[in-house]
């Protein structure tokens, strides 16, 4: 995939994870909270947005959960590893698999209260999985772009 | 329209999973990616035809089931809104006013928001319709919903076409 298109992905998961933290920017830009509601609205489309699983800094929450902010993390921080490194290792859904497991099994351990809920293991749960499955992201944008060149 | 019947039904899944009430609090960022990869699932089965899925068809199949999870999410949403006179927005209206009365903000900015979502708000109560609410919820379902449904009918096609042939990335 060229760096151009690897940089405007890098760019789109930037400005998304950046949303999540909008209440922060509102401290900089005051106008920005007229997006807040608007924001809300959008994030609460693909995260539940319960709100003693949100993340809180400062007394300023985030727009996501903490699994949710784990996982556009991880989505941004691989983005950014292939602008860095293009990665020529052989994806196998095996590896996927690996890497949702432990997130899976949190949701099934926190819901079934065997333990507490912790923000902090769903976030590195979220994290692993959303690093990892950029990674097949990443591989189905490059397969259809060369499909598109042929 | 039958070429696309799978990404109408999960598209319709996706949709309520992120509408209905009690239903919508297991919604989180995997439905509608989860829905797309059901969908290619569901047309190979329809099809029988258990080959490599071409990306163009995978990305087609993910954005058409988020489009129709937009289309259902929305109708039903304005529909619920309309019949029960009650939604998100009156739920939350407190917490908005809490948010907004915490940050820095200078009176007259803090009393300009607080009164557009109050008079949005006043017009769900009293009408069951607010002309900015269903813009929001139309044009947030519809951009939303597509993207994370085309996202996950590429990663849905890796996915099952992984199962065939082990691929390597970064060509």
């Amino acid at each position: 995939m060229k760096r151009s298109y690897s940089l405007t992905l890098f760019f789109l998961f930037l400005i998304w994870f950046l949303g999540i933290f909008i209440e922060w920017f509102i401290k900089i830009d005051e106008q920005l909270v007229f997006a807040l509601p608007f924001l809300q609205k959008t994030y609460s489309l693909v995260c539940h947005q319960e709100k003693n699983k949100l993340l809180l800094f400062g007394g300023i929450e985030t727009l996501t959960c903490a699994r949710c902010t784990g996982i556009y993390l991880g989505l941004l921080l691989s983005s950014f590893f292939v602008l860095i490194k293009l990665p020529r290792w052989k994806l196998h859904i095996k590896l996927l698999l690996i890497a949702a497991a432990p997130m899976i099994a949190d949701v099934l351990f926190a819901s079934l209260n065997i333990y507490v809920y912790s923000k902090l293991i769903a976030f590195f749960t979220g994290l692993l999985l959303g690093s990892t499955g950029f990674f097949y992201l990443y591989a189905g944008l490059n397969n259809l772009i060369l499909e598109l060149k042929k | 329209m039958k070429k696309y019947l799978a990404a109408i039904i999960c598209g319709f899944g996706a949709g309520v999973l992120q509408i209905v009430p009690f239903v919508k609090s297991f919604s989180c960022c995997m439905i509608l990616p989860l829905a797309a990869f059901i969908s290619l699932l569901l047309d190979q089965r329809a099809t029988r035809i258990f080959e490599k899925i071409p990306m163009k068809k995978a990305l087609i199949f993910g954005l058409f089931t988020g489009l129709f999870a937009a289309l259902f999410g929305s109708v039903f949403e304005i529909l619920i809104t309309f019949i029960t006179k009650h939604n998100d927005v009156i739920a939350s209206f407190t917490d908005l006013q809490r948010i907004v009365q915490n940050l820095p903000l200078s009176e007259e900015i803090k009393k300009e928001i607080l009164n557009l979502f109050q008079s949005v708000r006043e017009d769900i109560l009293k009408n069951g319709f607010s002309l900015l609410y269903t813009f929001s919820v139309i044009f947030n379902n519809f951009i939303v919903n597509s993207i994370f449904g085309s996202v996950g009918g590429l990663i849905g096609a890796q996915i099952i076409n992984s199962r065939l042939n082990n691929q390597s990335v970064g060509k």
